[in-house]
């Protein structure tokens, strides 16, 4: 190959991976929100098609790689009144405090073990993080249709500084309104986890998917999650999001 | 060809007697067998327990018993070098179940415990793993293993009542493990619970026993050590798994120690017995002997055909020992995995002993080996038979004068050196080798002073029955080499009983002492059913409870449990030194009372035990460093105390330091001191009602506690007095043995007397005197060597065993009533070679004439 030749696939694959990022830089712009509030139902779906419902209220504030989340169960009785509080930090991985109402204790997740299961779902406790475009870096893998819409495949590997149980995703982002239409997670080169996002909406002029399908490709199980009574930039407060308020049940 | 044909013909006219010797040696290798293999056991066990348990876990923070605050873990989650890190609780709770006994119960926590440990669920359990919210939002779930549960008719969703710290609940299984990894721990008696609900169910607030690590890929185990080590300080041990075992062995190190004496012991027994058969074997076939040398028979062969018949019955003997030493080693590894739980608090679940060939075939070859050793002498004396003498009844068994020199010589040798040891030997080579010799010494001397003291009782015996006293004093000086054999064995036990009864009364006098002194409150109130144990707590708050009823004088709120010293488990107690101060008036083995009260009241120095001190070889004025959460503690030793709380060693220190350094609160024992005129029973009976309502607690009165000392006491010297029993039969043996072998060279003389017009009842009463005699003059030397080896006994106790310097203190009582019993069973030995006397046939007595 000619040094021309090297120049100009070197230049090509710096302009990809500034669009690349440009275009997750967008994605995230455009769902931005100040705050977020909903109710969740999570249906398990495992490998022998047994189903598992359960009920949360979701509650954040800040967004995107400085955010703060509170999720409370409310279904089934037997769980009601647990929660999980999450500190995304720009610069390093989440951290998260479990309350169990019945022991009147909270306790720490540690970074080693979000690659655990979120509470039988398909989710991992690192896919509740939110992923901040600055965690990671991008590449243009070019451009397919999923499940009707035309998207931009994008590689995102995840930098030093943030500890990951992937070593890299793929990315399909609508080009239509810039919404995520999936995430692969990938293990070396073995595709582990599979998020859909469906049912996209505007809610308050910010496209969002109601419905995330996420398929653990290992085990062959789904969860559903549905968002429901969703809004943004709801009034909440600082105070709220703080280990006392875990203890609260506020 | 010799053999089989003259032992058989011999083998079968004295069946009972090889019976006896067979018996013998199968006791001694059965012993020594069950002691290994039980041994072993416990501590298979345990380590099973400890692997079961780790999982994948490579390396263990931990700061002993008394765990740590929650904070440490994420100081360890932060450490780059750590894969995964979790919290773990262990507690052996009741189980409530019949027969059941103990549930060991792993608190772990489920959100992050799996990255470490393998948890095999039944196949319809499995959603458990994966959802453990239920699991984690009911305090009371547990899981058990599939053995357990089916031992019990248990299923998910079934209850079981727990012993917690707020007293009985019942838990519902949520899960159940199959049988392998986890499951196989404390013999499948094993549950998982959330480890903050197992915090709450032992009231130990918010701490950690300890935190199961695994490093990252490619950190080594040494590297993960420095990198835990660096990060928590000295304050924290960082040890693998395994090292748990180290600790337990440890703390086993004394009773292994028992087990192995015991061991010794019964092969010494077995050698004894069969010594005594060989000899009883060589006198009466002496005549044998000589007409085979008169044949042309060599030494050589005479040695070898007494040997091969040692070795036969070493073989037989060793192997029936060695099987019925398995048969019992699990019942005796049952019984010491009790005594470890109630003695120490570890938790323990000896569930088999299994047949290592290795140690079976061992056992066997112990066996035989100790058989061949024991026949070794008479096989030499049956060698060194003179054909001319063999048919001179009697002459045998007399010492020339050259004979008694050379021994006396030999024994005062002997004795001189023992004493050099003694005083000038700094090393234990050189203490052992003292006491050795200074038995070899007494052995010497055996012959000479027991013809010396067969002559100082002719005249008592001759007052009691001219005739018969006479004759059998003079039995006794024609034969010295039979009477001495006798002696010596009679001797020999009743020393090692007098040392062995001697070093137990000291123990118990002391143990009487301290229990006098030390633990003189009138009510204990624990959340513990015993005293011993450590595994639930209560908060401070309620000793202020309990001293604001009617009736209490004064509470002493006291925390004990094992820390890690230098690379054993010691006892911490830590109370409220200057309150001890008014009650507890102890003798102080270094320091003054009084001072090491105020200066460890101040939280400047720390008491311990003697043996602690003792078994680490420090003295007061001494600085230790001991681990604590917070670092490391040094304090100066202001005193040493005899405490018989820990066999390792006892640290008492103040309850302010232990707050400051262990950031714990809770206490495990709360002394209660009465006002005068208060009654025990009314107050108990005010403790329970106003502050035992919802929690976990016992009351026990003084004399409850006492008694449970002593009961665990006895069952400590369990093994000792055991040892009594068979010195004491042993003696009886010997003197049995002896007037068999006696008759057997007196026939033509009983013969002689019967024929001359003696009578019948005056050959018995000749036997029977004999036989006292015998057992009198054991009696005397036996007490006279006792005294030498009660010395050495407690200097073992001292160096060895538990670091104790017990007060040298002969048994009166003890030697008091061990005489009617030794003369009692010399008299009883006596009568069947009394009765052999007279009933046989006189004809064959005179055949010689």
């Amino acid at each position: 190959m000619s040094r021309t030749a090297l120049f100009a696939w070197a230049v090509a694959g710096a302009l990809w991976a500034q669009e690349a990022r440009q275009i997750v830089e967008e994605a995230q712009r455009r769902s931005r929100a100040d705050s977020e509030r909903y109710q969740g139902t999570l249906e398990v779906i495992d490998a022998r098609g047994r189903r598992n419902l359960k009920r949360w209220t979701y509650q954040r504030l800040g967004s995107h790689g400085n955010s703060k989340a509170i999720i409370r169960f409310t279904d089934p009785p037997e769980v009601r009144g647990v929660a999980l509080l999450i500190l995304n930090h720009p610069e390093r991985a989440s951290d998260q405090w479990m309350w169990t109402p019945a022991t009147q204790r909270e306790r720490r997740i540690a970074i080693q073990d979000r690659s655990t299961r979120f509470f039988g779902t398909d989710f991992s406790f690192e896919d509740l993080e939110e992923r901040d475009v600055n965690q990671y870096e991008y590449r243009m893998m070019g451009e397919e249709t999923i499940e009707g819409a035309p998207c931009w495949k994008i590689e995102s590997r995840p930098r030093k500084t943030r500890a990951s149980q992937y070593s890299h995703s793929l990315l399909w982002i609508r080009k239509e309104n810039y919404t995520l239409a999936r995430i692969e997670n990938y293990v070396g080169r073995e595709p582990v986890r599979r998020a859909n996002y469906r049912e996209v909406q505007n809610v308050q002029g910010i496209w969002t998917p109601r419905l995330i399908e996420m398929h653990d490709l290992r085990r062959n199980s789904r969860t559903l999650l549905r968002l429901e009574r969703l809004e943004y930039n709801v009034p909440l407060k600082e105070s709220e999001f703080t280990l006392q308020a875990l203890r609260r049940g506020s | 060809m010799l053999l089989a044909r003259l032992s058989w013909a011999y083998l079968k006219k004295h069946r009972l007697r090889w019976a006896l010797t067979i018996g013998g040696v199968a006791l001694g290798v059965a012993v020594l067998v069950a002691m290994r293999l039980a041994n072993q056991a416990v501590v298979a066990s345990f380590h099973r327990t400890v692997e079961g348990i780790a999982g994948r876990t490579q390396l263990q923070v931990h700061a002993g018993d008394l765990g740590f605050p929650e904070e440490v873990l994420e100081r360890v989650q932060a450490i780059p070098e750590v894969a995964a890190a979790a919290p773990v609780i262990e507690a052996a709770l009741d189980t409530g179940l019949p027969g059941q006994g103990h549930l060991l119960v792993v608190g772990v926590d489920m959100t992050g415990d799996r990255s470490l440990r393998d948890y095999q669920f039944e196949s319809a359990e499995e959603a458990l793993l994966e959802d453990p919210l239920v699991f984690l939002a009911q305090p009371d779930s547990l899981i058990v293993t599939r053995e357990f549960a089916e031992r019990n008719g248990l299923r998910v969703g079934s209850r079981i009542p727990l012993g917690t710290a707020a007293g009985l609940r019942w838990f519902t299984i949520r899960g159940i493990m199959r049988p392998g990894g986890l499951s196989q721990a404390f013999g499948g008696n094993l549950a998982v619970m959330d480890v903050y609900s197992l915090q709450h169910v032992l009231g130990r607030g918010r701490r950690f026993d300890r935190i199961d690590v695994a490093l990252r890929e490619g950190i080594t185990l040494e590297e993960g050590q420095e990198a835990l080590r660096r990060a928590l300080g000295p304050g924290f041990e960082v040890e693998p798994p395994s090292a748990r075992g180290r600790h337990f062995e440890a703390i086993l190190r004394s009773f292994s120690l028992t087990l192995n004496i015991t061991s010794v012991f019964a092969v010494l027994v077995g050698m004894f017995l069969i010594y005594n058969s060989f000899s009883v074997a060589v006198a009466q076939r002496r005549t044998e002997i000589g007409i085979l040398r008169a044949l042309g028979a060599n030494r050589g062969q005479i040695r070898r055909l007494f040997l091969g018949e040692a070795a036969v019955a070493g073989l037989i003997g060793s192997g029936a020992g060695a099987l019925a030493g398995w048969a019992m080693a699990r019942w005796v590894a049952g019984y010491v995995g009790r005594l470890m739980q109630e003695v120490y608090g570890v938790a323990q679940s000896v569930e088999s002993a299994s047949a290592e060939p290795g140690l079976l075939a061992a056992g066997t070859g112990v066996g035989v080996l100790a058989s061949l050793v024991a026949a070794w002498v008479p096989a030499g004396a049956a060698a060194r038979v003179d054909p001319v003498q063999a048919l001179q009844k009697g002459r045998h068994q007399v010492l020339s004068a050259g004979e008694y020199r050379r021994r006396g010589w030999l024994a005062a040798a002997s004795a001189c050196a023992a004493a050099l040891l003694l005083a000038r030997g700094r090393s234990l080579g050189s203490f052992y080798a003292g006491y050795v010799l200074a038995i070899l010494a007494a052995l010497w001397w055996t012959p000479a002073l027991s013809r010396w003291l067969a002559r100082a009782s002719r005249p008592l015996l001759a007052w009691l029955r001219p005739v018969e006293g006479a004759l059998a004093a003079d039995s006794l000086l024609q034969a010295p080499r039979r009477t001495s054999a006798t002696v010596a064995a009679v001797m020999l036990s009743l020393a090692m009983v007098i040392g062995f009864g001697g070093v137990a009364r000291a123990i118990y006098e002391s143990l009487v002492e301290w229990v006098s002194t030390t633990l003189n409150p009138d009510l204990f109130v624990t959340p513990n059913a015993q005293i011993a144990s450590r595994t639930y707590v209560v908060p401070a708050e309620l000793g202020a409870e309990i001293e604001r009823l009617p009736g209490v004088r004064q509470v002493q709120l006291v925390r004990s449990a094992r820390i890690p010293y230098q690379g054993a488990p010691v006892l911490l107690v830590a109370a409220e030194v200057a309150k001890l101060a008014e009650t507890v008036h102890r003798r102080p083995v270094e320091g003054d009372l009084e001072e090491m009260y105020r200066r460890t009241a101040a939280g400047e120095a720390t008491i311990v035990s003697e043996s602690f001190a003792r078994l680490r070889g420090l003295r007061k004025g001494d600085s230790i460093e001991l681990p604590a959460p917070k670092g490391l503690l040094r304090l100066e030793i202001a005193g040493i105390v005899r405490d018989y709380s820990d066999q390792q060693g006892t640290l008492l220190i103040d309850r302010a330091v232990y707050r400051d350094w262990w950031g714990d609160e809770s206490v495990n024992v709360i002394r209660v001191y009465l006002a005068p005129g208060a009654q025990a029973a009314e107050v108990k009976r005010e403790i329970l009602e106003r502050c035992g309502r919802g929690r976990r607690l016992f009351v026990l009165a003084n004399e409850e506690v006492r008694r449970y000392i002593f009961r665990l006491a006895d069952q400590w010297f369990g093994m000792t007095y055991n040892q009594i029993a068979v010195a004491i039969l042993v003696a009886v043996l010997g003197i049995v043995n002896t007037l068999t072998v006696s008759i057997t060279d007196r026939r033509r003389e009983f013969g002689l007397l019967l024929a001359v017009g003696g009578l019948r009842p005056q050959v018995r009463r000749t036997v029977w005197m004999e036989a006292v005699a015998i057992g009198g003059i054991g009696f005397l030397l036996g007490l006279g060597l006792g005294a030498v080896s009660l010395y050495y006994s407690l200097e073992m106790t001292r160096r060895d065993l538990a670091g104790l310097s017990l007060e040298y203190a002969f048994p009166l009582e003890l030697a008091a009533w061990l005489a009617p019993v030794i003369l009692g069973a010399a008299f009883l030995a006596g009568l069947g070679p009394a009765e052999a006397a007279v009933r046989g046939s006189l004809v064959e007595a005179l055949e010689y004439e």
